[in-house]
Parts: C-alpha cells; sequence; structure tokens
C-alpha cells in the first residue's frame, strides 16, 4: 500500500483520481489548498504526490515541487498539467526524476505512470542482469536468454525488452513504451506498439511452455509470470 | 423651460452635430483655408492698385507745383496767379485741379478752393484732405510751398479717380468674397453630403453585420479612391469572418453530430441492459461499454482541447533546433514493422541535415499521423516515401504514397476538424486536424497534392540555419 498525496484543487478531478487509487488498495489523502499541500508535501513521508500544474490564487504546481526538491524531499511527483505537453519546464521534469501527464488523462495511464515511478523510486541502480522466470538478459553484453535459449534482438527490441524487464510486474502503457524506447512522447492513433510487442513477444514467448508478455486490454502491457494475481489488482476498469 | 431657450437649445445641438461631423469639419477647414488665401491676394491686390494710383496723382501735384515755382522764378507772383487763372480756365482737367495762391497775410490771391487748407508748408511730401471747392467738399491729395516774397501755392488734385477706383476694387472684392463664401458653403455641404452617402454605405453594412446578417457587403462602386478601398478591405474582412464563423458552425455542429452517436450508443446498451431481469454480469457488460465509449469520447475532447490550444499557439518561443530529417527517419523506423505486416513498403528519402526551430515530440506526432494515414489508406502493395529535404529557405517534410488518393475536391476538406473520407473506417477525424495547428503553430504550411496516382502530402516549414 502506498500513501499517495493529491494536490489539486478540483474536487471533481481529485476524487476521480483518490478514489481510483484506494479502489487499488492504496491511501490517498487530497488536498485543494496549495498551501496546505505544500506543507502536507514537506511535514510528511509519502510514496508519491500527485500535483496539479493550476491551483488557486495563480500557484503553478511546479513551485510546490521546487520548494520540495529545495529542502531535500525527494518523494517521487507527477504533475498533472491541463497545459499541452509543449512546456518545456514540465517536460524537463522526466530529467529530475519525476513525470508529467496531460489533462484529460485515462486513469490507467496515471496508475501506470505512479507505480513505475513508485518502483523506480525504491529500486537502487539499475543491475547488469535482470531475470524473470526463465528470460534473463544481460544489459552490459546485450544478451538474451529464455530457459537456457539465447535469443537473437533487433537493437530496438532489446531496448523494449529491457525497459519491461526492468519494470516487471507492471502495467506499461503503449505511451509509456514510445517515451522509453524510442524517445518520443506523443499518442499514436494505430496499433504501431502492439506490432512491435508482437514480434518481441514471438521471439520471447515462442516455445515457451507460459508466455511473459501479457496484454492489459485497454491499458497497454505487462511482463509477469503469473499476471492474473495482479492483473486485476493492476488494471480496474475505469 | 421657455420656447426660445427649447429652440436656442436644439440649435445648439444641431449645430454641435454639425461641427462633430468629420465631413463638416474637413470641408470647414479647408473653406477656411481658402477664404484667408483669398483675403490675402486680395489685400495685396488692392494696396498694389490703389498705390499705383496714388503715386501718380503725387507725381502730377509734385510735377505742377514745381512748374509753378520755376514760374515765380521767371515772372513773380503776378505770372503765377494769370498761368493759375489761365489753368482753372481752361477747362483741361481743371476739374480735378486744385490751385490756391495766398499772399503774406494769407488772402486769398486767386485759386479754386473756398478756404485755406490747413497744410503744413514747404514739405516735399503730398498730403491727403478733404477740402472745400465750390461749397463742394473734395478728396485732395494736396501740398503747400512757401514762394519767396511770402506768398504760399497751394497745388492739389482731387482724388475723385483714384476713389473710383477704389470702390470699384472694394466691389469686385465683395464680390468675389461672397461667391467665395458662397462656394466654400456650398463646397462644404456638397463634401459633407457625399462624404456621408460613402460612410452611410459602410455603416449601413457594419450595422447589419451587428445585427447577425453574415452575408451583406459594401456595395461595389465604380470609383477607385479610398472609400473604394477601404470598402473592399472591409468585404474582404467580412468575407475572411463569414469563412470562421462557418468553420465554428461546422465544428460546434459537427461536435454535436460526433456527441450524439456514441451517446445514443451508451444509452441504448445501459437501457438494455436496466431490467429486473438483468444478470450481474449483464449490468457490468453495459457498464464496461458505456466506459469504453465515454473514455473514447473523452479523448476526442482531450484532442479538440489540444488542437485549440495549439491553435491559439503562444508557446513558440520555447521551440528549439532539431533534426527534421532524424524525426522523419525515426518514423519510418517506428512504422517499418506496421508496413511490413499490411504489405506496404515504407521508403526513407530524408535528406541529412535538414533542421527546423521546432518541437521534437509534436513534429513526430504529425509526422507520424502522416504515416499512420498513408499506411491506413493505401492498401496492401502500395509504396510510402517518407521525405526530408531542402527547398531555398524552407523545409519540405513529405509523405506520398501511391494508393488510390483522395477525390480532388476533398483534398481541400483534409485536415478540417471531423472531415472523414471513410467513415467506415475507424478514427475521430481529428488526426490531420491536430497536424495542421501544429505545422501552423510552427510557422509551416501543409498541403495535400494529388500525386497521380495517390497522395501526397507536404509540410513546408521555416528551415533552420545555425
Amino acid at each position: 500500500m502506498w500513501r499517495c498525496l493529491i494536490i489539486e484543487d478540483d474536487a471533481v478531478n481529485a476524487k476521480y483520481v483518490a478514489d481510483g487509487l484506494r479502489e487499488l488498495g492504496h491511501s490517498a489523502i487530497v488536498c485543494a489548498d496549495p498551501v496546505a499541500g505544500l506543507q502536507a508535501a514537506t511535514d510528511q513521508d509519502w510514496d508519491v504526490v500527485i500535483l496539479d500544474r493550476m491551483l488557486p490564487n495563480g500557484v503553478d504546481g511546479l513551485s510546490i515541487l521546487a520548494t520540495m526538491r529545495g529542502i531535500g524531499r525527494k518523494t517521487p511527483v507527477i504533475v498533472l498539467s491541463a497545459l499541452t505537453a509543449l512546456d518545456e519546464r514540465v517536460r524537463g521534469l522526466k530529467a529530475g526524476g519525476d513525470d508529467y501527464l496531460a489533462k484529460p488523462f485515462a486513469f490507467s495511464e496515471l496508475a501506470a505512470r505512479i507505480e513505475a515511478l513508485v518502483r523506480r523510486a525504491r529500486t537502487d541502480a539499475t543491475p547488469a542482469q535482470l531475470a524473470i522466470a526463465d528470460l534473463r538478459i544481460d544489459l552490459v553484453n546485450r544478451r538474451v536468454e529464455r530457459g537456457g535459449r539465447q535469443v537473437q534482438l533487433q537493437p530496438r527490441e532489446f531496448r523494449l525488452l529491457a525497459y519491461m524487464m526492468s519494470h516487471p510486474r507492471q502495467v506499461l502503457t503503449r505511451t509509456m513504451l514510445l517515451e522509453a524506447v524510442w524517445d518520443y512522447r506523443f499518442d499514436p492513433q494505430t496499433n504501431v506498439i502492439d506490432v512491435h510487442i508482437s514480434r518481441l513477444r514471438q521471439k520471447i514467448d515462442a516455445g515457451a511452455d507460459r508466455p511473459l508478455i501479457h496484454t492489459v486490454r485497454g491499458v497497454g502491457y505487462v511482463l509477469a509470470e503469473d499476471p492474473e494475481a495482479y492483473l486485476g489488482r493492476q488494471a480496474p476498469r475505469r | 423651460m421657455s420656447e426660445a431657450s427649447v429652440a436656442s437649445r436644439s440649435l445648439l445641438a444641431e449645430l454641435r452635430t454639425l461641427f462633430r461631423s468629420v465631413g463638416f469639419r474637413l470641408a470647414l477647414n479647408y473653406g477656411l483655408l481658402s477664404i484667408m488665401t483669398m483675403a490675402v491676394l486680395i489685400a495685396l491686390f488692392y494696396i498694389q492698385t490703389i498705390g499705383v494710383i496714388k503715386q501718380g496723382n503725387a507725381r502730377l501735384v509734385m510735377n505742377s507745383v514745381h512748374r509753378l515755382e520755376n514760374l515765380f522764378d521767371r515772372e513773380g507772383r503776378e505770372g503765377v496767379a494769370g498761368i493759375i487763372e489761365q489753368m482753372l480756365a481752361d477747362g483741361a482737367e481743371s476739374d480735378n485741379e486744385l490751385y490756391l495762391l495766398l499772399d503774406e497775410t494769407g488772402a486769398i490771391v486767386t485759386g479754386n478752393l473756398d478756404a485755406v487748407p490747413d497744410l503744413p508748408s514747404n514739405r516735399e511730401r503730398v498730403v491727403e484732405r478733404t477740402v472745400s471747392r465750390a461749397g463742394n467738399g473734395v478728396d485732395a491729395a494736396m501740398i503747400a510751398r512757401r514762394l519767396p516774397d511770402g506768398a504760399t501755392l497751394v497745388v492739389g488734385r482731387e482724388m475723385s479717380d483714384q476713389r473710383s477706383m477704389e470702390r470699384l476694387v472694394e466691389r469686385a472684392l465683395a464680390a468675389a468674397a461672397g461667391v467665395t463664401l458662397l462656394f466654400i458653403f456650398g463646397g462644404t455641404a456638397w463634401f459633407r453630403a457625399h462624404l456621408e452617402s460613402r460612410v452611410e454605405a459602410i455603416r449601413r453594412t457594419t450595422l447589419g453585420v451587428g445585427a447577425g446578417d453574415l452575408t451583406i457587403r459594401v456595395p461595389a462602386t465604380s470609383q477607385e479612391d479610398e472609400f473604394a478601398r477601404l470598402d473592399a478591405d472591409i468585404n474582404q474582412m467580412l468575407d475572411r469572418i463569414e469563412g470562421l464563423m462557418d468553420g465554428v458552425r461546422h465544428v460546434s455542429n459537427a461536435i454535436a453530430h460526433e456527441m450524439r452517436t456514441p451517446m445514443t450508443r451508451i444509452l441504448a446498451g445501459l437501457r438494455t441492459a436496466d431490467r429486473s431481469d438483468s444478470t450481474l454480469e449483464q449490468l457490468r457488460d453495459a457498464n464496461r461499454a458505456a466506459i469504453r465509449e465515454i473514455e473514447a469520447l473523452t479523448q476526442v475532447f482531450g484532442k479538440l482541447l489540444q488542437i485549440a490550444e495549439t491553435e491559439a499557439g503562444t508557446r513558440r518561443q520555447e521551440f528549439e533546433p532539431v533534426a527534421a530529417d532524424a524525426i522523419m527517419r525515426d518514423v519510418v523506423e517506428l512504422f517499418a514493422s506496421v508496413a511490413e505486416e499490411q504489405g506496404v513498403t515504407l521508403v526513407d528519402e530524408t535528406e541529412a541535415g535538414i533542421m527546423v526551430l521546432g518541437d521534437r515530440d509534436l513534429l513526430a506526432g504529425v509526422a507520424a499521423n502522416l504515416v499512420e494515414n498513408a499506411l491506413r489508406y493505401a492498401g496492401s502493395g502500395a509504396r510510402v516515401r517518407v521525405g526530408a529535404a531542402r527547398d531555398g529557405d524552407d523545409a519540405v517534410l513529405s509523405v506520398v504514397d501511391n494508393g488510390p488518393g483522395v477525390p480532388p475536391a476533398a483534398l481541400e476538406q483534409l485536415g478540417t476538424r471531423f472531415f472523414r473520407l471513410n467513415r467506415s473506417l475507424p478514427g475521430t477525424g481529428l488526426g490531420l486536424a491536430s497536424a495542421r495547428a501544429v505545422v501552423k503553430l510552427h510557422g509551416g504550411t501543409i498541403g495535400f497534392a494529388d500525386a497521380r496516382p495517390g497522395l501526397a502530402a507536404r509540410i513546408r516549414l521555416p528551415a533552420f540555419d545555425a
């Protein structure tokens, strides 16, 4: 269970996010006032802060983030922005270990991004080797093995698998994959990511007794041995 | 309040209205300027004409007095008296000539003046006096001289010719001033009426447009003056406004239409499930279907908002130099496997070093959109060529397919919100609209042309040179 702080003055949107997080089994506190929000964000420990960009009295959510970082708070923050993805300052968040999402967003996208943020904050430096079930990836020598058998991957497929392996058992949305693997952030209108996944899947899961790459309908993909256990938890249909 | 004060007040109000008229003020100012010019001209003419006559008279008087003084030197007082009498009797010019000879005591010796005028003697200058001759006052230019034997000689010349000339000039000037004033007032009135009639046409049009009729225009005139140009500008502006209004109306109609279909589907699904004998599973399915539909709707609205925000375009200052050719190549690479699955050949024809000032993600989104469209509509076996090239000061990004293309009539409509060529295929009809907004934000244009066969989409952006 994560402790989530939502700093957002729009009651409807705050409730939408809070209810969704509670449904996933987390605790969520809503702060509508920027001052109280800043106080809560700096005084208490949170697993993640969900911060709206436009707060009452002309306060920019980014100033709260700056204050938090200024006093050494490393809590992961996801910024909700009603502005389009054109703002360089918002985009710069990714460099600081944070993330942003433009309104309106699907809750599943927010949930997936929060999960990635929280987990990244909890893991230490990326190890040279990753493994899940009988799938192994060597990030240094760029080798992939499934059940002891070596798998040949194209460079882009390798990056895709490496990203999924470093976020195991997490739902990864198509935009997250496009962003992490191709370094572009836009919404593809077609199934372009699905085709890449299906090619990777053919190489990884072909001939294996059980698949590791699973589709989460309407949301994205997850890499896991036993997806059923948390697919119900991770991807509520909202 | 008395009637008189009411009348004077309404007159005042009318005058004030008149003075507020630009046409009246302009014409009046112009008229005043003309009057002043006229006045200066008239004054100069008057002074010159009268001056010449005056000088002539003075010269005659001086000549006459010098002659008489010479005569005195030769023939003495009697000789002078005799010649004066002779001159006054000869009838030639005797009406105009005035002479008077006085002895030492001031008694009149001879002459045609009734009394001795008050004149300074022995001056070299002629002065003007009104003197009495045969009981009549006459205006005259006069001079008085003391002769060596103590007698006083007064010589003068009646100024009747000067006076009549003065009167003539004055009358002519008065007539000219009257005619000028008449012309000025008439001209002012005509000018004002003309101006108002031209302005009136514009006012009628703007009032009509203000009242909501966007179809009316300022009527065309045969003239080619400032007003005709203004008319043309106003009409052009109205054309543009009408076009924009049509666009807005079309968009809101389209939004209403696009909303109604999924709304109807959602309602139908929920109503069907909302029966007493529905199973939990049926209810849940209906709920899920409704959520899916609403999520899709939310996406459409998000996209619309994004287009609107992009069109508002205030964030251009955050743009950086980006390699447009690299973006196009990345998009080709991203879509290569999709193209392969659909049996479409995706060809990379980008040239290196095509830089533009822009936003990498937005431009990639546009390129992806064009490639997605080409893959979707060109069909299996087609070739889609993706290019980035330099054309003069422009960077040209292109996606050209050799599929069935788009009917010429529809080429213009590509990029209009909710315009979809084939409604049976999935899509929101917002992709190209969004692309167009992004390209516009980058200061460029997006154009669609017949590639014979196929569709050629070309984006022109100002190239960036470091």
